[in-house]
């Protein structure tokens, strides 16, 4: 069967591409906002997270309502879950960088990132279709819970759609207070304007963005992801992990029905920050230091491939796409993920002071 | 021109190293003294300096040198 150009690999890449863009311009990197919160006490790429699974929220909710999409929320097994969302956080602190983050990284020319990649992609290969896949499988199948129809576990069962849209709004209600419109009094005590739009070019493509601003370009991303995604036959939104699976078994098998809407998504988003990069002169091509860190990424990134898998998604696909739907799967899933990387982080950065 | 007293350079350092290593060395210093860093990963252009404002030190300059590559000057409080 030939690739549908049109409706997988066209609107796939053209998305990566943005999404890739939105991440350079963001810095949008789980591992980094996770981190930073017990690390250096920063929480602006924490913020940026929470806006963008709040945006994708209630975009999904009024999509589902308006019959747009069908909610399609990720299963619940929690020893898969526990599992696999503690390894992927061990291996994303070691590997420097989240799925997003590390595939975003590519495009900045980090080579250190680029072997960390090849590493998730062969974890995550193995795990999904090799000689790991006992264990994920074995994971998978003994602690799986669902609802009596098989459908997958949500927090408020049927009515999840419904508090989708009702968390939606009011928690987005709650980040414009607290977060955004105190920020904005601060600058106006400062006698600063509100919102400076000289420059508009200079602050848009050759500076870091605002995080609530790349929050809601991820979010409204999302649902356009979401639909595009559905169309070409893969119900769900964002994701990266099944993109390098995917183009891992392309090339080891030759079966060209393995190039998916994610495998077109995540080469756009190489593609994509790498212009990003190139137009803010933020490209170079370099290694790590040390020769230890490379090692270190190497190994990080293969347990993030084999925890993704287990885990059924990576950061993308159970936190900003799972979180939205209030899947119980991917809430644990998240939640041990950053368990992972605080206990790691803490060891490694903050446990030994010297 | 400021004087500055140590330079940290940062190039090459993955994420978080930079932030770290310059967290820790401007702990070390003396009040008064001029910290440079050199760093080449965008995301900690922008929160070293961050960083170091929270932690009551003055960030003198933040300058971009070069293709993805910046050199901050710090002076400790």
């Amino acid at each position: 069967m030939a690739i549908d150009i049109f409706v997988v690999l066209i609107p796939g890449l053209i998305l990566g591409i943005i999404f890739g863009f939105i991440l350079q311009r963001g810095r949008f990197c789980m591992n980094s906002a996770f981190r930073d919160i017990i690390l250096l006490k920063e929480y602006k790429l924490a913020k940026s997270v929470a806006l963008a699974i709040l945006v994708s929220m209630l975009g999904f909710a009024i999509m589902s309502f308006g019959g747009i999409i069908t909610l399609n929320p990720k299963q619940f097994a929690w020893g898969a879950n526990i599992v696999g969302g503690l390894i992927f956080g061990f291996g994303m602190v070691l590997a420097a960088g989240c799925a997003s983050g590390t595939t975003y990284r590519v495009g900045e020319g980090m080579m250190g990132s680029l072997v960390a990649l090849l590493g998730y992609a062969g974890g995550a290969y193995f795990t999904k279709f090799g000689a790991l896949n006992s264990i994920a499988k074995f994971l998978q199948d003994n602690t799986k819970i669902t609802n009596p129809d098989g459908s997958a576990l949500t927090v408020f069962g049927d009515l999840t759609p419904i508090f989708m849209l009702i968390i939606g709004i009011a928690g987005i209600a709650l980040v414009a207070y607290f977060w955004i419109w105190r920020e904005l009094r601060a600058k106006k005590r400062e006698n600063k304007p509100m919102f400076d739009l000289s420059d508009f070019g200079q602050k848009a493509f050759k500076k870091g963005w605002h995080w609530a601003v790349t929050a809601i370009a991820i979010g409204i991303l999302a649902c356009f992801a979401y639909i595009s995604s559905a169309a070409a036959g893969r119900n769900y939104p964002l994701g990266i992990t099944g993109g390098w699976v995917g183009w891992n078994k392309y090339w080891n098998t030759g079966v060209d029905t393995a190039l998916g809407w994610e495998t077109w998504l995540v080469i756009g988003i190489v593609i994509g920050a790498f212009i990003s990069a190139i137009i803010a002169k933020e490209f170079k091509l370099r290694t790590p230091k040390h020769a230890k860190t490379i090692l270190i990424q190497f190994i990080g990134g293969s347990a993030m491939g084999f925890g993704a898998v287990t885990a059924m998604g990576c950061n993308i696909g159970n936190i900003l796409s799972g979180f939205p739907l209030l899947s119980l799967g991917s809430l644990l899933s998240g939640a041990f993920i950053i368990l992972g990387c605080w206990l790691l982080a803490y060891l490694l950065f903050m446990w030994r002071k010297d | 021109m400021v004087d500055k007293t140590d330079t940290l350079d940062c190039r090459g350092e993955v994420c978080p190293y930079p932030d770290v290593k310059s967290k820790r060395k401007a702990k070390k210093m003396n009040s008064g003294e001029v910290l440079e860093i050199l760093i080449d990963y965008p995301l900690s252009a922008e929160r070293i300096p961050e960083t170091m404002k929270s932690m009551g030190n003055e960030v003198l300059s933040t300058e971009k040198v070069g293709a993805s590559e910046w050199k901050i000057l710090v002076k400790i409080k």
